[in-house]
């Protein structure tokens, strides 16, 4: 088979690589860029593992008995072992999908819980000293804290954190950041993608509650007090810190508030869609190359 | 108030509801209505911010007691300790659902700290 099945895997790695080398100089109004491309790079390197896993048809009794009958000189440049490779690769691949479905639709309907408990309306706060906020997709969406958090800022500071959450709903981020969690589980090269969109997403919340109280200082000194106060908290696990990469961190969205605006850049956004599209034209091609190598199975 | 001319002057009755309510669970005990205008912040009108306690009163998420002429507000603490054991359970799940959390901040390295504490003290 030709080179395009193993493209969009190659494509995943540069992907992933020009997702960390750009992630703090791009506007945050480009993440769905990013998840775009990902979905695409996701999906065109499963079809390629699946028409390696089914070039292992060829080796069946069935199928090979079929040529014997018929003739047909069976050619199959695809070792047996890659085959396999790519079924094993597949297989892992739905169970991580399954593992992050499952996680996610835990976590919502506990955090739904946990609003339910704290009453009506739109804020929901909890009686706990751990600084924390999150925001609860759902219809209606809603936000949730905890006291430790309130009361750690000021009136000010408070606004920030509605707004920020807010955006999060507003903007449905909790879609880019599913699709590209999924995307991740599928193609573990595309993990650093994922830790981009994540941080963009922040980002791009954080320009909003700048935008609504009016001051990038404000939201800046909101997350910095915040970030200290969860780090005094000694209940918050070191793998967390892990979680995320160093550069996709509260300090490297404090810098950035600290800069100007940031201006929305054609170039890049461009660069990682025409990456996206060359997978989904790989992936086509690749189909092509599997047809010819079986179309004898299907006389016309 | 510096920086007063930037903020936007008009907030939704919905975003001021949160903000008072915010406001209410972060004080230490009840705030008379001038209280709460005060730990808002912003500029929001004594009379505003009556309206909203009186909002929060009805639906059943704030109550008030009564000292001397004035009122006093807080927050309602309905299944309080639920809610609590709940969240404290979601927090202490394994590394696969602390990922699905879409945290405000995330956890900061010492050294991340530090270069915070500085900014912090820099930018009064």
């Amino acid at each position: 088979m030709t080179i395009s099945v193993y493209l969009p895997l190659a494509l995943s790695l540069l992907l992933a690589a020009i997702s960390r080398i750009v992630v703090a100089r791009t506007a945050p109004t480009r993440a769905v860029v990013f998840v775009v491309a990902a979905v695409l790079c996701a999906a065109a390197a499963t079809w390629g593992l699946l028409l390696l896993s089914a070039t292992l048809l060829g080796y069946t009794s069935l199928v090979a008995d079929e040529a014997l009958e018929r003739g047909v000189q069976l050619e199959d440049p695809v070792p047996k072992l890659i085959g396999f490779t790519a079924t094993g690769l597949l297989l892992v691949g739905a169970i991580r999908v399954a593992r992050v479905l499952r996680a996610r639709r835990a976590t919502l309907r506990e955090l739904r819980a946990v609003c339910r408990s704290c009453g009506e309306g739109e804020l929901a706060v909890v009686a706990l000293d751990a600084p924390h906020a999150f925001a609860v997709p759902g219809r209606p969406g809603r936000i949730l804290v905890t006291r430790g958090l309130l009361a750690a800022l000021d009136g000010d500071e408070r606004r920030v954190v509605l707004a920020h959450e807010r955006a999060h709903l507003i903007h449905r981020h909790h879609w880019l950041r599913a699709a590209t969690e999924l995307c991740a589980a599928v193609n573990p090269l595309l993990i650093p993608v994922r830790e981009a969109v994540g941080f963009l997403v922040e980002r791009g919340a954080d320009e909003h509650a700048a935008m609504i109280t009016g001051s990038r200082e404000l939201v800046a000194r909101a997350l910095t007090k915040a970030a200290l106060a969860s780090r005094a908290e000694p209940a918050t696990p070191e793998w967390a810190a892990a979680l995320t990469f160093a550069r996709c961190g509260v300090s490297a969205r404090v810098a950035a508030l600290h800069c100007e605006p940031p201006r929305p850049e054609p170039l890049v956004p461009s660069g990682v869609l025409a990456l996206g599209v060359a997978t989904a034209v790989a992936a086509v091609q690749a189909t092509i190359a599997f047809y010819q190598l079986v179309y004898w199975l299907w006389p016309d | 108030m510096p920086g007063s001319s930037r903020m936007p002057s008009r907030r939704a009755a919905g975003e001021l509801e949160a903000e008072v309510l915010a406001a209410l669970w972060a004080a230490e005990g009840p705030l008379t209505a001038a209280q709460v205008r005060q730990a808002v912040g912003g500029e929001l009108a004594y009379n505003t911010v009556q309206t909203i306690l009186v909002r929060l009163c009805e639906k059943g998420l704030i109550d008030r007691v009564a000292d001397g002429r004035r009122h006093e507000y807080f927050p309602v603490k309905g299944a309080e300790e639920l809610a609590a054991e709940q969240m404290q359970a979601l927090l202490s799940r394994g590394r696969d659902r602390q990922a699905v959390l879409q945290r405000f901040v995330t956890s900061l390295s010492a050294e991340d700290a530090q270069t915070l504490r500085a900014i912090l003290r820099r930018r009064p």
